[in-house]
């Protein structure tokens, strides 16, 4: 789909070849994974004579206690399965010259590493990631630095900070519209890492008894030029932001601004809450000052518009007696297009394709293509979204097995999609995660007119540290 | 006239105390027993382990700092596939800090970070008489069996049953009820050993009717008395607790 990276990645291959291909990874993993949980039963001994260490303990506490340093991350291994919608507006938009097959598959390999490194009141902090795609045409390889930054804390009431780092700003899950700073996540798989933005911050914190138990005051300077936050609008400027953070009455409240020449005046607002021990409320608000959108009609023509864009989210998460987890978010996107405005670009796109089949010019198909890579082409371009998640810790008496069904519903068209997903670590450090994200909408819908119909991806990841 | 006023005092201060004798002797055992499990303010080193019915166990490496009554950070030290996670616990207030996510989130106490019978609440424990009070104490041989009830529904476990050691004034064992009567979980302590000159359990075991076959364990080391900063315990240290260790 539009929004993974690995969507990109889909090429046209004989499609009973990928099918193959991706059966007999699947069939060899399931082979090897039961052979790894040797590991965990390498530990297995009498419970009944099951006795702490502690001289053990003892010793591997003074082992940790030396080092002023630290080493690990993960090693990923991800083979996707993708079924395309080939009479889809981003299909026919990205591949028209040479439609793919219906199924495509793609594998990917990661290796994130992190360091850090810490004395006196200094520490260095450092986050790569490293992926490498086998892709039709080959490997393809791509190394990023996430974050890497220093940090020096003279006292606990002041931090200051200067380098790649990310502010994660907001409360939401699934959106956050006042992280006015980082990359937007990708709301069907919110807690990846995400890249940093290069910025120097200055933190002063005080902690008090009574209602107001905790205040930060959050300082950064964002500096935009052409090899330094380059997206993150009109190059040559240094910008501001500042977040204040209140924990009073037992709510987490933040105010946040962003202002400076690349980007118009931005404010929000957000909080959260627990209403019991098992119930948790959260919410965030957003306003974008001279926000422009430029929408075209289903002829080409565009239109801009400027307003104050305000968005916001509400959000609930609650714990049941059987320990389910419910997550159930509503967010307003005040820059997205309504739903006439998408159906207006489908209905543009799709007259273009059937114009360059009939006549060669691909003029409206290049133009809804650059498009689709700005604002009509982000993981949710519409004005109004829901998102549910439920998911079941241990069920069966199986440790470490978390099945979840997750959906982000477009309100407004009815599209959605709808993505099973089982995650499970059948030994120390090692990670298993399958999922299917399909997409169910209508033509000229936002998630009917998604790349692919529905994707299936299993992922291993095995952690490391030194 | 003088006498009257003396002994209607004295029969007033006896009436007055007569009845909650036995919660004022409750509440003081069990601000003891709280005494004797960990000090006030310290910072700590602890394993816990789960163990399957089949002898299978994982470890998790946490090192914790705690401040008077309301204020606790715990820090995954190991496996490297939970290297980094940080919860703090402000009063009724609780945060999970995931590295990868890089932000707090705010998550409730009947939670589990890592699976297992353990929960957050048991993993960031305040101490027994910040979060209950005694109703009943039966006075048995060896043993005091106090009956506590929540202050607060924000409390994980709305009722205790909590047998001390008379002579070590630790608890030995405690049962953890549900509003509704059900049987949580039962901890047990063990092992008693020095720390700092105070003898404290050393170990703590948990089931479950809820986890048949299941076991969990947490052993304590290096408990040892430290002060910090209040503003250690905030979201902005959260992801920085390493750097206090």
């Amino acid at each position: 789909m539009r929004s993974s990276p690995w969507s990109s990645w889909a090429k046209s291959k004989p499609s009973g070849e990928s099918h193959v291909r991706f059966t007999k990874l699947l069939v060899l993993l399931s082979v090897l994974l039961p052979a790894s949980n040797l590991g965990s039963q390498e530990q297995t001994q009498d419970k009944a004579k099951f006795e702490v260490d502690l001289s053990e303990f003892q010793k591997e506490i003074d082992k940790l206690s030396t080092k002023p340093y630290s080493l690990g991350g993960f090693f990923e291994l991800q083979p996707v399965l993708f079924g395309i919608d080939r009479s889809s507006t981003f299909t026919r938009v990205r591949f028209y010259r040479d439609l793919p097959s219906h199924l495509a598959d793609l594998y990917g390999l990661r290796l994130r590493l992190e360091g850090s490194y810490k004395k006196d009141i200094f520490s260095l902090f450092v986050k790569s990631d490293t992926s490498v795609r086998y892709e039709l045409q080959g490997w393809n390889e791509e190394t990023k630095l996430f974050e890497g930054y220093a940090s020096v804390k003279p006292n606990a009431n002041f931090i200051f900070e200067g380098g790649k780092k990310t502010m994660k700003w907001g409360k939401g899950y699934a959106w956050n519209p006042v992280a006015f700073i980082d990359r937007p996540k990708n709301p069907e798989d919110p807690e990846e890492a995400l890249e940093g933005a290069t910025l120097a911050t200055a933190d002063y914190i005080r902690s008090f008894d009574g209602a107001l138990k905790t205040l930060t005051l959050t300082t950064a300077l964002i500096p935009v030029y052409q090899h330094v936050n380059a997206k993150s609008g009109e190059l040559g400027h240094v910008n501001f932001a500042s977040k204040l953070y209140l924990l009073a009455y037992d709510t987490d409240i933040d105010l946040m601004v962003l202002t400076g020449s690349s980007r118009t005046t931005r404010y929000g607002f957000d909080f959260s809450r627990n209403l019991s021990t098992n119930f948790e409320m959260h919410g965030e608000f957003a306003v974008v000052n001279n926000f422009t959108l430029t929408a075209i009609n289903e002829n080409g023509q565009s239109t801009a518009r400027q307003s104050e864009a305000l968005s916001y989210l509400l959000g609930l998460r609650y714990l049941s007696e059987r320990e389910t987890t419910y997550i159930l978010e509503y967010y307003r996107n005040g820059m997205g297009f309504s739903r006439e405005q998408m159906t207006d670009f489908y209905s543009f796109a799709q007259r273009s394709y059937r114009v360059f089949q009939n006549t060669g010019n691909d003029s409206g198909l290049v133009r809804a293509a650059r498009l689709l890579d700005g604002p009509y082409g982000r993981p949710n371009p519409g004005l109004h979204y829901l998102y549910f998640r439920v998911s079941q810790k241990e069920p069966f008496d199986l440790l470490y097995f978390t099945p979840a069904l997750t959906s982000i519903v477009n309100a407004r068209d009815g599209s959605l999609v709808v993505i099973p997903e089982l995650s499970y670590s059948p030994m120390t450090n090692l990670e298993l995660r399958l999922r299917a994200p399909t997409n169910i909408g209508k033509q000229r819908t936002d998630y009917g007119e998604k790349q692919n119909d529905y994707r299936i991806e299993f992922r291993i990841r095995y952690h490391f540290g030194f | 006239m003088r006498f009257g006023k003396i002994a209607l005092f004295a029969i007033s201060i006896a009436f007055a105390y007569a009845s909650p004798a036995q919660s004022l002797d409750g509440a003081a055992i069990l601000k003891q027993v709280d005494k004797n499990l960990q000090p006030e303010s310290f910072e700590s080193y602890r394993k816990l382990i789960n163990i399957e019915p089949s002898g299978a166990k994982r470890e998790f490496l946490l090192y914790t700092l705690k401040k008077g009554d309301d204020k606790i950070v715990s820090l995954f030290l190991s496996p490297a596939s939970e290297k980094g996670r940080a919860t703090l616990r402000l009063g009724d207030n609780m945060w999970l800090y995931i590295p990868n996510v890089g932000k707090p989130v705010r998550i409730t106490s009947l939670q589990s970070v890592v699976g297992g019978v353990f929960n957050n609440a048991d993993i960031m424990r305040l101490d027994y008489n910040v979060e209950y009070n005694v109703q009943n104490i039966d006075d048995g041989k060896s043993e005091y069996l106090l009956d506590l009830k929540a202050k607060t529904a924000a409390v994980a476990y709305d009722k205790l049953k909590m047998w001390v050691d008379k002579k070590a004034v630790v608890s030995t064992k405690i049962e953890c009820y549900a509003a509704t009567g059900l049987l949580i979980k039962t901890l047990y302590f063990k092992e008693i050993k020095p720390f700092e000159g105070v003898l404290r359990p050393s170990v703590i075991e948990t089931d479950s009717p809820l986890y048949k076959g299941y076991q969990s364990i947490i052993a304590y080391a290096n408990v040892k008395r430290k002060i910090v900063a209040d503003e250690v315990f905030t979201l902005e240290f959260l992801g920085k607790i390493e750097t206090i260790r």
